[in-house]
């Protein structure tokens, strides 16, 4: 049974970053390709959650973080070999290293081609007064799950609910969605313990709703805080909202796939 | 109106309280709320009935930051709190307990 659509889909080249929205990706087991591939760790951070974000300074989501090679991060070549010849499907070949390196944009238009070996570090720690250093991998950078899913009418009720518009951006989804469902905004939540088939070949299961912090208060373009909207996530919706995946079968996604439950 | 909580609040609580009360503001009304010693000021609050904004109790969600407008607080972890929003005076009443016995107005509604 279809139950909605993808209506765009998002990567995060580095954790906490602005994100980008990609037209298809590849998923893996570990989440999407080139998603948090980056993280500016913290020396004096939360041993638990060591990582700098806008958590830590607002302006850290307008920084704008893109791949020198974006193309080589959206399919891997070996993807089409990977589905064929070998069941349930093999995770495919990721680029080499070099094809991950970002380009990195201040909100005040400094240009850094190598964040983890020129200046950018140091010029960070400068600006906000702490130890940082650059951690990288190939797999994803995640706080919790592989996969985040938010849907376009849980954004639309909750502006409603507060009276201002709250841009879906806010909260850093991978998949955006557009349910069938037209009575239950967040019909995402109605999901947990659910499989979904999303396009042709990715298989989820939806294991929880998302707890949220203070990301969701930052304006994704002026980094603004509206506390008002934690506040009423936490008062009114348990403090959740969108719901975390993981994956049972990997593959590729498109935006505009239809979602099907299983 | 200011509305006043937990009129019975056992006494044998009060031995080390630095405040008796403290006021608390949400969603426009105004609160006076016992705190017993040791609690957090979110713990008094919940336990008054008010329906605080809260999540994590950790320090960590940042759900429960609020405004310290009056008053001396210290917080056990400001993990939540950037740089910026503790110039502001913000707080996390799930970490707050107070510290003196300066009357202490936690705002909601900041």
């Amino acid at each position: 049974m279809e139950i909605g659509k993808i209506d765009s889909v998002w990567r995060y080249p580095v954790k906490g970053m602005r994100g980008e929205e990609v037209p298809h990706i590849y998923t893996s087991y570990t989440g999407l390709m080139g998603d948090r591939i980056y993280g500016v760790v913290a020396a004096d951070g939360d041993p638990g959650h060591p990582w700098h974000t806008g958590r830590n300074q607002e302006e850290f989501l307008l920084y704008k973080a893109n791949y020198q090679s974006s193309d080589k991060l959206l399919l891997p070549d070996n993807l089409d070999a990977s589905y064929s010849e070998w069941e349930p499907g093999i995770d495919p070949l990721y680029p080499d290293s070099d094809a991950f390196k970002v380009t990195v944009e201040t909100p005040d238009g400094v240009i850094y081609d190598d964040i983890e070996g020129g200046t950018f570090i140091t010029d960070l720690e400068k600006l906000t007064g702490r130890s940082l250093r650059i951690h990288t991998t190939q797999r994803g950078i995640f706080d919790a799950r592989p996969v985040s899913i938010f849907s376009l009418s849980a954004a639309a009720k909750l502006s409603e609910e507060l009276n201002m518009d709250i841009d879906k951006r806010r909260f850093r989804a991978n998949f955006y969605v557009a349910w069938n469902n037209q009575d239950d905004p967040f019909y995402e939540n109605s999901l947990v313990g659910k499989t979904l088939k999303i396009g042709e070949w990715l298989e989820v299961v939806i294991v929880e709703r998302d707890p949220r912090c203070t990301m969701i208060t930052l304006d994704p373009d002026t980094a603004e805080a509206t506390p008002k909207l934690l506040q009423h996530v936490s008062r009114k919706h348990d403090g959740d909202a969108g719901v975390f995946a993981a994956v049972l079968r990997r593959g590729r996604v498109n935006k505009g796939d239809s979602i099907f439950l299983k | 109106m200011t509305e006043h909580h937990r009129d019975n609040l056992s006494d044998e609580l009060s031995a080390e309280r630095l405040v008796e009360t403290f006021r608390l503001t949400l969603d426009g009304k105004e609160h006076i709320v016992p705190i017993a010693a040791e609690e957090t000021l979110l713990q008094a609050a919940l336990a008054a009935g008010i329906d605080a904004p809260h999540n994590c109790t950790k320090g960590r969600c940042g759900s429960c930051m609020s405004k310290l407008r009056n008053g001396q607080i210290s917080m056990a972890s400001t993990q939540a709190l950037s740089p910026r929003n503790k110039e502001r005076g913000y707080v996390l009443a799930c970490q707050s307990r107070p510290s003196s016995s300066v009357p202490i107005w936690l705002d909601f509604d900041f």
